[in-house]
């Protein structure tokens, strides 16, 4: 029991220091989408051509978490398109503002916007061609003679005001079946015939791929998409060099040549960052990191994620546990408190921690902590109070103060059920983590990002796997440290 | 044991007390006075009430009305952990610590109360005499002691720093008789030796005559008779009394 306070404060240090010490090179954020990664790479090898030391935080997830990571200065640049800006991300804004305008705009931000890079990815409405061919529809308008067909959308697309509400609003659309996809999958289920049209975008390798028909947007409904590079305007004083080697980018990737690169990553197998360096004729840096390297980052980032939380958690949940069996109506209080943390939707958790601390290591952190708080308070809480009422009484009469009585005889007869919630908490930990790759934090969910992005099994496989194998160790290690810290008298107990 | 013992004895008295259960009625206005020094056994049925005066002089309790006086002073919450530290307190189980061994569980007071290692030791070996517990015992958890040991481990940790007074709530009634009837003997002996306030609970008639010249009869919470065995089996204060001495059975004569 004494050395449990050094060892949580060990654990708290060993998973929190590493965090401090980052070093801040300028930081490029991607979303999730294979166009954007490569954009993202392209931008980062540019930068390093041209001298400055930069990393690429890719795939962080969706649009907002990229703007407000840029806002708050989480990253310095990423990939976003004037359609974006102006139905999305400001208000007030023409549709067909120009980029003048836009730089205007964002000005008071601190943001800065390159030129178009050449392309156009706008939204466009896809069908399977036999299917388009058999019901004859020719273009967006045609859909409204088939009102039940099925739509499946990214979700992005179902809530954006530029996606399907102002689209059914502009064509007067009938369809009721609707739902919401992964863009990833939605190609897999149109092809599959498990949803009729989907939305898409006009740069995406998967259209010849999959035999799909887009249908031309005949009320010019969508917005342009011209793809740019936003920044923080701050790097024009503390890298110019940075910002020099985003504006060379503008104007030379048309969409033939965006078009070419993602079917190189998404249907060819080939890495991001070789295309990138293909396409602005240089070179990756030499030696990929081999399996076990990646691997062993993976398992430090993943490994740091889980102790730090759960160090952090047990600091809170085990004081309050003992709170709450001591007083039940704030008990009671405080468990519903944590039980409604449960309830949040992890994917919803990490992004609601982007606001109040960015993101990264931290902002994962802090929703893990708050995930592991239910089970430890939970357990501290059951264990404290299951404690048999003669062995209280017999305590309270001994003359025991109260703080030596929870020590020496309350926590040790709670402490089967204590380790039991922090095991719970650890295992749910290791699983939830691999959400936190899409806020930047690193972990064997990059890995799995990447894989359902890319469609590779291979490579959701180097994730989970991992994943699961860290699931049972974990799981082993508590049982051993269970029979290490459960006192021997207690389990002669439970043997009888 | 030595003069730590002499003149020992804690006064004890119940005022006027009441108590409740949400509407159970444990205690209704008792009063009861048990002098330094002396040993005294509460009987009665279950549910009289008897266990509930042992918990209210050892302030577990607090009485809904009246007060609890030691040595002449009404208890005060900020008294009640040093008055705990004055008296051992035994339950029917023991309740023995199961995650402690028996030495552990003897070394909890002393050791928070700052007593050397040594000499803990040296006190739990000569209570171990004192109640004939094998020393070897003292190494054990509970989980391995017999029910005799562990109730032999539960009244020495209750003397372990001399106590003024020893409160035992059915210390017996969970052994088998022929352990019951040597601890039984070994009790009286200790009571006597101790010189200190001595109250047993019991619903036994027999053992209460055994242990203690004084026996309070109960009944749903007031004091039906109070006085010696003869008293009781001679002039039983009403029909429970003479009911309950009856009621303890006696082997027919052989024919």
């Amino acid at each position: 029991m004494t050395g449990m306070p050094a060892r949580i404060a060990i654990v708290l240090l060993a998973g929190l220091l590493p965090v401090l010490a980052i070093a801040q090179p300028v930081r490029i954020g991607s979303k999730q989408f294979t166009e954007s990664v490569i954009l993202g790479e392209i931008a980062r090898l540019a930068a390093r051509d041209a001298g400055v030391q930069a990393v690429h935080e890719r795939e962080l997830g969706g649009t907002r978490i990229l703007w407000k990571a840029l806002q708050q200065g989480d990253i310095d640049a990423y990939p976003e398109y004037t359609g974006t800006l102006t139905h999305e991300l400001l208000q007030d804004v023409p549709a067909d503002a120009d980029i003048a305008t836009l730089r205007a705009r964002l000005k008071p931000l601190g943001i800065g916007i390159t030129d178009p890079l050449g392309f156009d990815n706008t939204y466009a409405i896809g069908m399977r061609q036999d299917e388009a061919a058999r019901l004859d529809i020719r273009r967006i308008s045609d859909l409204r003679a088939h009102p039940s067909l099925r739509l499946g959308f990214s979700n992005e697309f179902m809530d954006r005001g530029d996606g399907w509400p102002g689209l059914r609003r502009a064509y007067a659309l009938p369809q009721t079946k609707v739902s919401g996809l992964d863009h990833v999958l939605s190609y897999r289920a149109v092809a599959s015939g498990a949803v009729d049209a989907i939305d898409l975008y006009s740069t995406d390798a998967e259209i010849p791929y999959y035999h799909l028909r887009t249908l031309p947007d005949d009320r010019h409904y969508f917005p342009r998409y011209q793809a740019v590079f936003l920044y923080r305007l701050a790097l024009e004083r503390d890298e110019p060099a940075f910002v020099a080697a985003l504006r060379r980018l503008a104007g030379r990737i048309d969409e033939q040549a965006m078009r070419t690169m993602n079917a190189a990553v998404k249907l060819d197998g080939r890495r991001d960052s070789a295309v990138a360096a293909d396409f602005l004729g240089t070179r990756v840096e030499a030696g990929r990191r081999g399996l076990w390297q990646r691997l062993r980052q993976r398992s430090v980032e993943h490994i740091e994620l889980v102790a730090s939380s759960l160090g952090l958690a047990l600091a809170l949940a085990i004081p309050l546990g003992i709170v709450a069996a001591r007083r039940r109506r704030l008990g009671t209080l405080v468990i519903a408190a944590t039980g409604v943390l449960q309830t949040v939707p992890s994917l919803a958790m990490f992004v609601f921690m982007i606001p109040l601390l960015g993101i990264g290591t931290w902002p994962a952190v802090a929703a893990l902590f708050l995930y592991s708080l239910l089970p430890i308070v939970r357990n501290t809480h059951a264990g404290l109070v299951g404690i048999a009422p003669e062995l209280m009484e017999s305590a309270a009469a001994l003359g025991l103060p109260r703080r030596v009585r929870l020590r020496r005889i309350e926590l040790p007869l709670a402490m089967r059920s204590i380790l039991a919630g922090i095991k719970t908490a650890a295992v749910i930990n290791v699983g939830t983590a691999t959400l936190a790759a899409l806020i930047g934090a690193g972990g064997y969910g990059q890995p799995i990002l990447t894989g359902i992005r890319l469609d590779s099994i291979p490579l959701i496989l180097e994730g989970a796997i991992p994943a699961a194998v860290l699931a049972l160790l974990v799981q082993g290690l508590f049982e051993l440290v269970e029979r290490w810290l459960t006192p021997r008298g207690l389990r002669l107990q439970a043997r009888q | 044991m030595g003069a730590a013992e002499v003149g020992g004895g804690i006064r004890f008295a119940l005022d006027g007390a009441s108590k409740r259960y949400g509407k159970v009625v444990a205690l209704q206005r008792i009063d009861l006075a048990f002098a330094a020094g002396s040993t005294t056994a509460l009987i009665g049925s279950s549910g009289s009430g008897k266990s509930t005066v042992l918990r209210l002089l050892l302030g577990l309790e607090r009485s809904d009305s009246g007060c609890v006086r030691v040595d002449g002073r009404a208890l005060q919450p900020a008294d009640i952990l040093a008055l705990r530290r004055r008296v051992g307190y035994v339950i029917q189980d023991g309740g023995l610590f199961p995650h402690l061994t028996a030495m552990g569980n003897l070394g909890l007071l002393p050791q928070h109360l700052g007593w050397a290692p040594q000499r803990i030791r040296e006190r739990a070996q000569a209570l171990a005499q004192l109640t004939r517990l094998p020393s070897d015992a003292l190494a054990r958890y509970p989980a391995e002691l017999s029910g005799g040991q562990r109730q032999r481990v539960a009244l020495m940790r209750a003397l372990m720093v001399d106590p003024d007074a020893l409160l035992l709530d059915e210390p017996l009634g969970a052994l088998d008789p022929i352990v019951r009837h040597e601890l039984q003997e070994q009790l009286q002996r200790i009571f006597g030796e101790l010189g200190k306030t001595v109250i047993v609970v019991t619903h036994d008639l027999a053992e209460a005559a055994w242990f203690a010249p004084r026996l309070v009869l109960l009944r749903r919470g007031a004091v039906v008779q109070d006085g010696s065995y003869a008293d009781l089996r001679d002039r039983p204060a009403d029909d429970f009394a003479r009911q309950f001495v009856q009621a303890q059975r006696t082997l027919p004569a052989t024919p």
